[in-house]
């Protein structure tokens, strides 16, 4: 099972993430509540992927993603959007992130989008 | 396993307060200049926020007009600034009737729809301040669908 960093800036978000995804196995390994943070938690903790909400204080989403990337190339980061953020998903899956789950989450699409990007990156 | 949503109607109702609070507070900072850009960011990823946790519950009128609340300031983002006093009373409004609603929540009734014509407002720019900043919700589509191999 993979070791899984959080990053977005509302608990409310985190908690369900997290609640959503241990119970199928996975081990989150830590969670970021900013863009700055995101980074740093990447480069600290290497987890196999990274659900990145879009919108976060300090270093947006999307810049995490660009600057994870640049540094570490085949990171597994998969983007948390909402309604109205077609063109940031867009631009991140540009950048590199794998795949999205949009917000509100249904568990059972979080669950298969996240194994789904593991597989791949196996 | 199914998600214990009194857990999360708990901690709706913490972040809530404490976002609108912050809005309030960089409302209050835009009240004094205009093109407060640390303000700016704050109100729109506090009404992201809050549109985010309440549409994640089924709160869809409080998920609505904090959505049009986000559109709004995404466009204030891109102009610098907020238009002018219109712009900023109109901003006050949504506050308000955001506390309203959740305020409702917490009071474990289901919260009304949002005010249609407020929901016009913030879709559209008044004619004093100049263009639209945002579309209405019926012209946006929904995020891009899931085809990808």
């Amino acid at each position: 099972m993979a070791r899984i960093l959080i990053a977005d800036d509302a608990s409310f978000m985190r908690q369900m993430i997290r609640e959503i995804i241990e119970p199928e196995g996975h081990e989150i390994v830590g969670e970021a509540t900013n863009g700055i943070e995101a980074v740093d938690l990447y480069k600290e903790l290497s987890p196999d992927l990274v659900t990145m909400d879009i919108v976060m204080p300090k270093r947006s989403g999307i810049d995490a993603v660009k600057r994870i990337l640049a540094d570490h190339p085949t990171a597994c980061i998969v983007m948390c959007s909402a309604l109205g953020q077609e063109s940031l998903v867009m631009e991140a899956l540009q950048a590199g992130a794998r795949d999205f789950i949009v917000k509100p989450f249904k568990p059972d699409s979080v669950i298969a989008t996240l194994k789904k990007v593991l597989e791949k990156a196996d | 396993m199914p998600l214990d949503m009194a857990k999360y109607r708990r901690l709706f109702l913490e972040e809530s307060a404490e976002h609108l609070g912050e809005i309030g507070h960089a409302l209050l900072a835009l009240e004094k200049e205009l093109a407060a850009a640390e303000a700016i960011d704050t109100v729109f990823r506090m009404a992201h926020s809050i549109k985010s946790m309440a549409a994640s519950l089924g709160f869809e009128g409080i998920a609505e007009l904090a959505h049009r609340m986000e559109d709004r300031m995404e466009g204030v983002r891109r102009d610098g600034r907020v238009r002018g006093p219109e712009e900023l009373a109109l901003l006050f409004r949504a506050l308000e009737t955001l506390e309203s609603m959740v305020a409702t929540v917490a009071d474990d009734r289901e919260p009304a729809p949002a005010d249609p014509a407020l929901l016009v407002a913030l879709g559209e720019a008044s004619p004093a301040e100049g263009g639209a900043s945002a579309a209405p919700a019926a012209s946006r589509v929904d995020p891009p669908k899931k085809v990808r191999p």
